[in-house]
């Protein structure tokens, strides 16, 4: 009972900031928009009744532009964390993330062909880019671990990286192939990789809500296997864990939630590398933790990443990824030195 | 035995850079006479150019500069022309030169040009030193506004032996844009925004310092953007906040969609006078941004747009 207690707590506590870390998003924005009135917005969007003293055109830009990209930052946050987290579990390497793996730039490749062969980028419209990103991301993730067990049937850190950083390098040089041989008007891939949260819409959100919903449920309930993987791949098996099985189900799940990612908002780096590495000073290693409180992380993280970016030099907009890999790389760093000294002490 | 092979060697060498140097003095000498003879013509870098005679074969990277020859007239000398000259269509029938991300040196030499036109920012000092060890004139044009484009064109007359009609291209230019700016009747309330990337890849616009910018002066409207220097990535809700009366998109037309029905169609830009009064216009995005004689093609469709003649 009482550790149920605790949990709630802490739920309730998590929750609480996410919240108000979501209305400082949404209050602050490159237009200026008061908290009252922003307040009263929002009020109004639950209640059908607009007060009349505020500025028709600010009810569009709260809820219309605002809300959405806030809510498709913290989901995009979220996804890139926990599928940072159970990657860097799953194969019992503190460097593995979408972006290291290389899945980022395979994601990216798939969602340049899906462009390219003029499927629209916005989801709803076309599910091109979306499932190509999902597939391409998938197949990454096979290729890699398939070269990686050839080389080295350990898996150790360092093949894995290195295979993930050439094959990154691979994937985006064949995305920089069809982006020079293209149209013109595919050149717009170039804006679109830089990442970008901007132009979000609810049936955006409402679909990448789903996703993850599902996707980070049945995660959650593999954290036990997840445990287990981490001391080893071996460990799992001599504890009865279904290698194959599990390590499949984790690898698509983690593909799919990479590639929806990616196919919203370019390659976003650093996020699903630090926010585990963050929250295992919190929470210690153990995954039935680790998890739901790096998506809580990451997604407080990514909405205030956004924010920055949209008001730092209003009215101009930041790519996002120049934020999350300055931010992210000092705290990595930091990381890393504290890390090491408790190595050094103990 | 050894060290004095190794001195031996030395003195050599050194003699024969002494002799090296000498000849360049000579050779340079004999640039400097033939300078006073042929006619001094300094490009928008600021470089003199010795032309001896009027060019036979030129290679021009710069689609405006193409864009330019071919209203003087001049078209029978290209022999060559960048990648991304597409216009009049008869260009694209010349040899094409790689000047994506790389310019191709070796392509140009390999055509034994009299004169490479070239742009400012496309190519590096390195190339440069390339083209003229090849014996090839390089001649560049730098246009960040009109009254630039004015002086590419005489520069490009100059050297094309087309400078009378150069002149008058000039002439005809200002007095269509002196026309239009005296039939422009607003009086910079009405405000114009232009889009360059749509929404789904992150808004893009043109701020001050751009061929739109001084479209936009001319006609008496006012960009949204001009606070901002050049081409910049902009906040959504900066454009529903500066509400245009009009909008220019110079995005590249999509198989099933128009880049017009796909603004008038964007979710909470309802409220925008620019859609609510319908006043979305899709410009050409090479007419807009080229310092060449279309910039009155391209104003005179931005009047009409605006003033509806």
């Amino acid at each position: 009972m009482k550790i149920k207690a605790v949990f709630l707590t802490r739920f309730f506590f998590i929750s609480m900031c996410l919240i108000l870390i979501m209305n400082i998003c949404v209050v602050y924005g490159s237009v200026d928009i008061n908290l009252w009135d922003t307040g009263r917005i929002v009020f109004g969007a639950i209640t059908g009744k607009f007060p009349s003293d505020i500025p028709e055109r600010f009810i569009p830009i709260v809820l219309g532009v605002r809300l959405p990209r806030v809510l498709m930052s913290g989901l995009v946050g979220a996804s890139l964390s926990i599928s940072g987290a159970a990657m860097q579990g799953l194969l019992k390497n503190p460097l593995a993330d979408g972006t290291t793996i290389g899945v980022s730039s395979g994601a990216s490749l798939g969602a340049v062909i899906a462009i390219a062969f003029s499927a629209k980028s916005t989801l709803v419209s076309g599910l091109g880019t979306f499932l190509m990103s999902i597939l391409f991301s998938f197949a990454s993730i096979c290729l890699i671990l398939f070269l990686a067990k050839i080389i080295d049937f350990t898996l150790s850190t360092n093949t894995v990286i290195l295979i993930g950083v050439i094959y990154s390098m691979f994937a985006s040089s064949i995305t920089s192939l069809i982006t020079t041989l293209a149209d013109k008007e595919i050149k717009n891939i170039v804006f679109w990789s830089m990442g970008s949260i901007a132009g979000s819409t609810y049936e955006e959100v409402v679909l990448m809500t789903v996703i993850l919903i599902i996707c980070s449920f049945v995660l959650m309930r593999n954290g036990v296997e997840l445990n287990a993987f981490a001391i080893g791949e071996e460990n799992a098996m001599h504890v009865g864990v279904d290698v194959r099985r599990v390590k499949l189900r984790i690898m698509a799940l983690v593909s799919i939630l990479i590639g929806v990612s990616v196919s919203i908002s370019g390659t976003i780096g650093f996020v699903g590398l630090v926010i585990p590495h963050i929250t295992r000073i919190f929470t210690g290693p153990n995954h039935k933790k680790l998890l739901p409180i790096s998506m809580a992380i990451g997604a407080g993280f990514l909405m205030l990443a956004d924010m920055f970016c949209r008001t730092m030099f209003s009215p101009i907009e930041l790519p996002i990824g120049i934020i999350t890999s300055f931010i992210g790389s000092i705290l990595f760093v930091f990381i890393m030195i504290r890390k090491n000294s408790n190595k050094f002490r103990g | 035995m050894k060290k004095l092979r190794i001195i031996a060697i030395i003195f050599l060498l050194s003699i024969w850079s002494m002799a090296g140097c000498s000849n360049k003095e000579n050779v340079s000498d004999n640039i400097q006479t033939q300078e006073q003879e042929s006619n001094k013509i300094t490009d928008m870098a600021g470089n003199e150019i010795n032309l001896k005679k009027t060019p036979e074969k030129m290679v021009v990277l710069l689609p405006s500069d193409v864009e330019i020859l071919y209203e003087l007239g001049a078209d029978k000398s290209i022999i060559g022309v960048g990648e991304y000259c597409n216009y009049p269509k008869e260009a694209l029938n010349k040899k094409i030169i790689a000047t994506g991300d790389d310019l191709n040196v070796e392509q140009i030499i390999s055509l034994n040009p009299d004169v490479v036109v070239i742009g400012e920012m496309a190519q590096s000092t390195d190339q440069m030193k390339q083209l003229k060890d090849a014996g090839i004139l390089v001649a560049v044009t730098n246009s960040q506004n009109i009254a630039d484009t004015y002086k590419a064109i005489k520069l490009l007359g100059q050297i094309s032996g087309k400078e009378k009609e150069a002149d008058d291209l000039i002439a005809n230019m200002k007095d269509s844009f002196q026309e239009l700016e005296k039939k422009s009747k607003g009086n910079f309330e009405k405000t114009i925004y232009f889009e360059v990337s749509p929404l789904e890849f992150g808004l893009w616009t043109a701020g001050k310092d751009t061929f739109m910018q001084e479209l936009a002066d001319m006609l008496k409207v006012k960009n949204i953007f001009e606070d901002l220097p050049g081409w910049a990535e902009i906040s959504e809700e900066q454009v529903l906040e500066r509400n245009p009366d009009f909008i220019v998109t110079t995005t590249m037309s999509n198989k099933d969609s128009s880049p017009v029905d796909e603004i008038l169609a964007r979710n909470n830009w309802e409220n925008i006078e620019a859609i609510s009064k319908k006043q979305v216009f899709k410009g050409d995005s090479d007419m807009m941004t080229r310092p060449g004689p279309r910039l009155v093609d391209a104003a005179k469709e931005l009047y009409k747009f605006i003033y509806g003649e």
